[in-house]
């Protein structure tokens, strides 16, 4: 995933790339993400959360729908 | 800042070479070779990239493509440098991507200054962690691959 100045460098990335507009997340879900993943990543105790799991953490900073599901069969032949 | 496990723990092998691996990277800023994590763990090159191997399937580490001795990743801190260059106290880490760069700050539990660029024009951004949270910055984070894919090709990711 990549950080952009504003939704309309996104828009134009999309279009010189010819690819289709995905979601988007601000900084303050990007943390949520970032601590939830690494906050314990050099312990001994770390792992990476499991298909289920990601499903109710992208929900909780409100990201819903099959794009957020790793089980999801809808993009079998997506870049 | 360190990985140093407790000693007091007894801890299978796989866990062992992640923990160093981390370690000698929040130490160092560099991903450690199979040779060198090794040496650390009185373990032969074979058993440690057997164990990269492993862990890679546990999507936790990603092997260079076509050299199983050396690491491309170890979320969130990449093996080569990157756009996404984050600045701890003196040291300079890379990350994989926009995620992992914030993932850096998180996992070493420091400040850290991240230093970017838009993903279309190129101009150069900068976010900051202070405090355990980011300033708040004018920004867009875009996820091209659904989350189903995303390790389809991580490296895209």
């Amino acid at each position: 995933m990549l950080l952009f100045r504003s939704e309309e460098t996104v828009a134009r990335w999309c279009v010189a790339r010819g690819i289709p507009r995905r979601p988007m997340i601000n900084l303050s879900q990007l943390w949520d993400l970032a601590t939830t993943w690494y906050e314990n990543r050099l312990t001994v105790e770390s792992r990476r959360p499991g298909p289920d799991e990601m499903v109710k953490i992208f929900a909780r900073i409100g990201l819903e729908g099959p794009f957020w599901d790793p089980k999801s069969d809808q993009w079998q032949s997506a870049a | 800042m360190s990985a140093t496990p407790d000693p007091s723990m007894k801890m299978d092998f796989d866990t062992s070479v992640k923990l160093n691996i981390y370690d000698a990277i929040a130490r160092t800023t560099r991903a450690p070779t199979s040779a060198e994590v090794a040496a650390a763990l009185s373990a032969s090159t074979e058993e440690v990239e057997a164990a990269f191997e492993r862990l890679h399937q546990k999507r936790l580490l990603v092997p260079e493509p076509g050299d199983p001795s050396r690491i491309r990743m170890a979320p969130p801190f990449s093996g080569v440098e990157t756009p996404f260059r984050v600045k701890v106290q003196d040291k300079v880490y890379y990350a994989n991507c926009a995620w992992d760069a914030l993932g850096i700050p998180a996992a070493l539990h420091e400040n850290a200054i991240v230093e970017a660029a838009d993903g279309y024009s190129g101009e150069p951004m900068t976010l900051e962690v202070r405090n355990g949270r980011p300033a708040p910055q004018p920004c867009a984070i875009h996820f091209a691959v659904p989350a189903a894919r995303w390790w389809d090709d991580i490296i895209y990711t």
